[in-house]
């Protein structure tokens, strides 16, 4: 049998300087608001982007499938409440 | 936490997992234990090859002793007291279990 190298670190964890398996995240989704109220958009405009509906569909705006509201009408924004504590966007033709 | 496991006549003792006292590097327990183990070992050796047989895995340490002379055994147990002198002081990272005799 040979002679053994002294490791002094022999029985030591092999992770050196305490590794971690964590320090993974994915990109932030820059949701949001994408028209202020007041402001003036064409049809078809992003309003609010988000996950679940934090921000309901209001007059002419609809959902799209990931939540995202949009303007079916050339108008101004308007961001208004609802029931107890629920907000809605809506668009308004400017006439 | 280092396990050492003792077979009856001292002829294979086992030595399973890490000190756990601190990171690679700095694990001053570990390093004892290693020293104390690799000096027996080649100590061992020197007087004869044939004397003992180790392996070394991911997680143990295994020595066999094959030709059990005075000065194998002396040696094994010198190292037995040693890690029985650093478990004292560190019961938290090294164990000791010998079998009944």
């Amino acid at each position: 049998m040979n002679m053994l190298r002294l490791n002094i670190q022999l029985f030591a964890h092999h992770k050196g300087q305490g590794s971690t398996s964590n320090g993974r995240d994915s990109k932030g989704r820059r949701l949001g608001a994408k028209a202020s109220d007041g402001e003036t958009v064409s049809a078809g405009s992003i309003l609010y982007r988000q996950r679940g509906t934090k921000i309901f569909p209001g007059t002419n705006v609809r959902k799209g499938s990931d939540d995202t509201l949009y303007t079916t009408v050339t108008g101004v924004v308007k961001y208004e409440t609802f029931g107890k504590d629920k907000t809605k966007v809506s668009c308004y033709p400017a006439n | 936490m280092v396990t050492v496991l003792v077979n009856k006549n001292n002829e294979e003792i086992k030595l399973l997992g890490h000190a756990g006292f601190n990171i690679k590097g700095k694990d001053i327990v570990c390093s004892a234990i290693s020293s104390i183990v690799i000096t027996t070992v080649n100590g061992i050796l020197m007087f004869d090859k044939d004397n003992i047989k180790y392996q070394e895995n991911d997680n143990e340490f295994i020595i066999k002793v094959k030709k059990n002379n005075e000065i194998t055994s002396n040696l094994i147990a010198n190292m037995l007291n040693l890690l029985k002198e650093l478990e004292s002081d560190y019961p938290n990272n090294i164990k000791i279990k010998e079998e009944i005799r």
